[in-house]
């Protein structure tokens, strides 16, 4: 097969994406008090109505209403006043009822459109000429947002005596109704996206605005955040759609990127040869690289949805849409530009911290507690040496940032701080002072310690004095390594290159 | 000494109250009468002796123990076998759920426990509430307590009979196209269908889900009044998202009369095709008690009623494949045994746990929501919904509840129509009813001239008027002489307290 | 499949698979009668004049918005959710073999 840059000229990727959220942070599930569960014991959380016994009824969880009604004007949609909830048929055990409770044509929110950025190695997966783009490469893709509809999670099924837990070969399939019910909101985009990048951009900034809403854990690992993706293949300067294949468990992020790099390139080696693309569902294996077909679709699936009786009618007031978009705070791209204009953070540390609610928070707490020309230094430190973790408060990560700022520990001093702060209401300053971690500045046992490198490092010494400069870098390494992390790298570089220089 | 099946619900309770007996004698006394009785009848798939019994001590106790009693305090009442009772299989009178035990127990039937009633047992149904006989049951057809070679009506055939022999006070039943009405005129008593969204639910399996409605069957007017009071007691049941706060007053005005009502008669329906001319000189007999008690009685009209039976059919088999689909033996119900795959399994447990009345349901509901079909009939029969109901509303600006036959022939012989498409036609009377989601109710008023078998006139009102028809009902019962009668080979037996 | 087309002997054994009833040969003979007489009974439905004419799928009034609290409310135990089920494994529903691509959430 072609490698991708070399296909994407020629061929024009037509890309759409359907991504389920379920909203892990409710109480329960969607149309019944169950609890949602995590880890528990198959079938511990289920009633009557969630595995469809006689007679049971759904009503529906108000807050998962809310959520929807929130992600549509996160993401700019239309909230859409009077809708339905339908019935979907389809004879499977992972739906108790043997139907899926869903939306009908018209959904809670529809006609939304989130801009991507795209830069860096992944904006050339846009041939030159197919877009705008900046002088740095960079460019702006709007996406435009089919919908986002409200329905239910089906069942986990656990297949037996096939290879790897799949279907195929198995013997029999154990059925685990603890996620069934579980509500869930399927967003659907127009086939605006062309890469594979631009799809994974999309997937990441949809999970940054559901976090900062705070609806879902939005965890691909574990399942609450799933992505199917859609993809066929056009001439460039052509209109006419090809044949779409779907494509299944693209359940990280670089999966959905190789999944869909992959297809690309398979569908265009099919065309290329005079082949013709199936209508299928594939099915991508991430250890070896490639989608394979699940099954083959001839005629389209009769699902014999009419609205479901058993649930009345929505017609959303003012009031609750208005109380919904009191609800949505500010989201990661007005964070990013604030940071970057009110404290002068750099775009990429900008754009990690305003991604991340969790790191939002504390950066922005830890800013509250230094001077604004240390603020740069907090985000530094947020994204160098915190990020992700939630056992450091805020103050903390505020000491370590004037630490750093004010010279008075190295990077792999605060480092150690780090561990040594976490999980405790220890302060960094003191702890420094305790441990004796501070950064020396003794100028003769550094220089002492710059002869020393000096005399193990003869090949880097002769380059350096044939013009290679860079190379001071790594002596800067070297020392700082002899001095166990706690020389000054800034004195270290000045007295390495006084002493090439001399 | 009292006969049992004499008793009104209130003087059930106030006897029990009052210390004249206990509810336990009464319990008792009512399992006597179900076993002397239902050998012939065949009302009941199970009877809860023992729920029955626990309940009745609870009762005692509570009065012992100097506490408020229940409005149905000790009385006797059953369900239709499609409503979940813990402790109690709930069947539908199908083999597909023979081994179903209830996990939860309906909001209908909980309320009945809660106002004190002892509950007897489970009640014969034509399979998952299709057909007009209780003869499409899976266990045994139920015999009209008239004549035991007819059938009861259907689909709640066993509540009717259930009441209709005196084995119980109250039965609960379900209406989806005149499932309580039809078998309460066939018994000679009285039911009613609540109007949609009166009584939960919850609990009762569904057949049409816009549709449905659970509704009392009693040998009077009162008693039914009495069980409204005890279903819509609580408000509006948070288990079932169409129903609404009908919490109402069905007593205090119950006596009130009809001077100055309105009533509706339909000229055109009286001639309708194989309406029995009994039938129709019993509506004559009908109207004019009303005349005499005060009424007034007008001419209305319905005009799309014509179109009502495909309307009805179309929602109802469309529904009812959709409700239907979760029975494929995983979680509960009968399993085909030995499948080596889920495919064949689903297939033969629904082939052999179904019988042929809900495989054809079920295959006409599938065709008609089929994409490309779904246009020419679901949407055409919600857009005819919307013109019965308005149809309905114009009437009811003028008359205060429409009369009309509740079946168009008294009971017949078992077996006597065997063509479904026929027996789809006997339901003319009572669909439009639930497709509008408005109230109606079948008094017994003569016995027929030339069958000598109960015909019942039905009474429609509008959607939450249903204390206002109870009323104009009661007028019309006490016009008549069958108030509290028990069919008369029954009568006379067993159960004195 | 089309209403002005009649129903065939496949078009039926199609809606029966689907639907998962297995029907013997006589039984899909029967089932054919059936569902012709059942429709032509339903014929009238479609000579109606209803442009602009609403459906009401629900005969519910101006009822909307009903929802409930997103409150925990006690379900079944382990055992009442499994009590009814002909083959379970451990704490789990068990099925025989899915032949075939399944769910579709
Ligand atoms: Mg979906
Ligand atoms: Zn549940």
């Amino acid at each position: 097969m072609r490698p991708l840059s070399e296909v994407l000229q020629d061929w024009e990727a037509i890309i759409g994406l359907e991504i389920h959220t379920e909203l892990t942070t409710l109480e329960t599930k969607m149309f019944c008090g169950c609890k949602l569960s995590h880890d528990d014991e198959p079938n511990a959380n289920v009633c009557p109505i969630c595995l469809g016994m006689p007679g049971a009824l759904p009503v529906p969880n108000e807050k998962a209403i809310e959520s929807i009604v929130m992600a549509g004007i996160a993401t700019n949609c239309e909230v859409m006043r009077r809708s339905m909830f339908y019935r979907k048929h389809y004879f499977y055990p992972d739906m108790a009822k043997n139907f899926q409770t869903t939306q009908g044509p018209v959904a809670f929110v529809m006609h939304g459109h989130l801009d991507l950025e795209v830069s860096g190695d992944g904006a050339r997966e846009r041939p030159e000429g197919a877009i705008e783009k900046a002088p740095d490469g960079s460019y702006v893709a709007p996406i435009r947002i089919l919908r986002i509809h409200m329905e239910e999670d089906a069942a986990k099924m656990n297949h037996l005596g096939g290879a790897e837990g799949r279907i195929g070969g198995a013997t029999e399939s154990l059925i685990d109704y603890n996620r069934c019910g579980t509500p869930l909101i399927e967003l659907v985009t127009e086939p605006d996206l062309r890469t594979p990048e631009e799809a994974r951009l999309f997937m990441e900034k949809l999970r940054q605005i559901f976090l900062t809403l705070g609806i879902s854990d939005c965890s691909l690992e574990h399942g609450s955040m799933r992505c199917d993706g859609n993809v066929s293949l056009r001439r460039r300067g052509t209109r006419e759609l090809g044949t779409k294949s779907e494509l299944k468990n693209l359940n990280s992020f670089k999966s959905l990127h190789d999944a869909l790099a992959y297809e690309i390139c398979r569908q265009a080696e099919v065309l290329e040869s005079g082949g013709i693309v199936l209508q299928e569902t594939r099915h991508w294996e991430p250890s070896r690289k490639r989608t394979v077909v699940m099954r083959v679709k001839e005629t389209a699936d009769d699902y014999r949805m009419y609205p479901d009786p058993d649930l009345v009618p929505f017609d959303l007031s003012d009031e609750f849409v208005e109380r919904c978009r009191a609800r949505v705070p500010e989201l990661p791209d007005a964070k990013r530009s604030r940071y970057v204009s009110a404290w002068g953070l750099k775009p990429y540390d900008a754009a990690r911290i305003a991604g991340e609610p969790a790191m939002a928070s504390l950066f922005e707490a830890a800013a509250q507690a230094v001077d604004t020309s240390e603020v740069p230094m907090v985000a530094n430190v947020v994204v160098n040496l915190v990020f992700g973790r939630e056992d450091l408060m805020p103050r903390q990560v505020a000491g370590l940032a004037r630490l750093l700022a004010g010279d008075a520990i190295t990077f792999a001093q605060a480092r150690e701080l780090v561990e040594l702060v976490a999980g405790t209401d220890r302060d960094p300053e003191k702890t420094a002072d305790e441990r004796g971690l501070r950064q020396s500045t003794d100028v003769q046992a550094l220089a002492d310690i710059v002869e020393t490198v000096l005399q193990t490092c003869d090949d880097q010494v002769r380059q350096y004095r044939a013009g290679n400069k860079k190379v001071v870098g790594f002596l800067v390494g070297q020392c700082m390594k002899a001095s166990h992390g706690n020389g000054n790298p800034k004195l270290f570089h000045q007295l390495l290159t006084q002493r090439l220089e001399s | 000494m009292a006969r049992l099946d004499e008793l009104s619900a209130r003087q059930i309770a106030a006897g029990i109250a009052a210390g004249d007996f206990t509810a336990t004698e009464v319990a008792e006394a009512a399992l006597e009468a179900v076993s002397e009785r239902d050998a012939q009848v065949q009302a009941f798939l199970q009877v809860s002796a023992d729920l029955a019994l626990q309940a009745a001590a609870a009762t005692d106790a509570a009065r012992a123990a100097g506490r408020p009693l229940g409005v149905l305090a000790g009385v006797p009442v059953a369900f239709k076998d499609n409503m979940n009772l813990m402790g109690t299989r709930t069947t539908c009178a199908s083999r597909m759920l023979e081994p179903y035990e209830s996990a939860y127990t309906a909001t209908c039937v909980q309320r009945l426990l809660d106002a004190g009633a002892t509950p007897l047992g489970k009640l014969n149904m034509d399979e998952f509430a299709f057909g007009s006989t209780t003869d499409s049951s899976a266990f045994h057809p139920t015999n009209n307590p008239w004549d035991l070679s007819r059938v009861p009506g259907g689909s709640s055939g066993g509540s009717a009979a259930a009441v209709a022999s005196g084995e119980v006070t109250i039965a609960l039943g379900t209406d989806t196209g005149g499932s309580i009405r039809q078998p309460a005129a066939l018994c000679g008593v009285v039911g009613m269908k609540p109007s949609y969204g009166m009584v939960s639910r919850y609990g009762v399996v569904a057949f049409g889900s816009s549709l449905d409605q659970v509704g009392p069957l009693a040998r009077r007017v009162e008693d039914v009044a009495v069980t409204m009071g005890a279903l819509t007691h609580g408000g509006r049941d948070c288990h079932d998202a169409t129903s609404q706060d009908a919490t109402r007053d069905f007593l205090s005005h119950l006596e009130d009369g009809v001077e100055g009502c309105a009533i509706g008669i339909i000229p055109a329906l009286m001639e309708a095709e194989g309406l029995a001319p009994e039938v129709r000189s019993a509506m004559a007999v009908a109207a004019q008690r009303l005349e005499t008690a005060g009424a007034r009685i007008v001419e209305v009209d319905l005009p799309n009623m014509a179109s009502a039976i495909s309307a009805y059919y179309v929602i109802a088999s469309c529904e009812a494949f959709s409700n239907l689909a979760r029975f494929d033996g995983v979680r509960y119900g009968y399993q085909e045994p030995g499948c080596k795959t889920l495919a064949e399994q689903s297939a033969l447990s629904r082939a052999h746990g179904f019988g042929p009345e809900a495989k054809r349901r079920q295959m006409l509901g599938a065709y008609l929501l089929a994409s490309g079909i779904y246009d020419a009939y679901y949407l055409p029969a919600q857009q005819v919904r919307t013109l019965i109901t308005a149809d309905y509303e114009r009437a009811f600006v003028q008359v205060d509840a429409i009369l009309m036959p509740t079946s168009p022939t008294a009971a017949w012989k078992h077996g006597a129509i065997s063509d479904p498409a026929a027996l789809y036609l006997a339901d003319i009377f009572t669909i439009s009813n639930n497709i509008a989601g408005n109230c109606g109710i079948s008094v017994p008023v003569m016995l027929g001239e030339e069958s000598g078998l109960p015909i019942g006139a039905q009474l429609q009102g509008p959607a939450f008027a249903d204390a206002r028809l109870l009323t104009i009902a009661r007028a019309l019962e006490q016009a008549g002489d069958a108030a509290g009668m028990v069919a008369p080979s029954f009568a006379g037996g067993g159960g004195e307290l | 499949m089309s209403p002005d087309q009649p129903l065939t002997r496949e078009d039926v054994a199609g809606i029966a698979e689907y639907a998962r009833i297995a029907l013997t040969d006589d039984e899909l003979d029967e089932m054919c009668a059936y569902l012709r007489d059942a429709v032509a009974l339903l014929e009238p439905i479609r000579e109606y004049d209803l442009a602009g004419v609403e459906p009401t799928f629900h005969p519910i009034g101006a009822l909307t918005n009903v929802v409930r609290e997103d409150v925990v409310v006690a379900g079944l135990s382990l055992e009442e959710a499994l009590a009814n089920a002909a083959s379970r494994r451990g704490s789990s529903f068990r099925v025989p073999a899915i032949l075939g691509d399944g769910g579709a959430a």
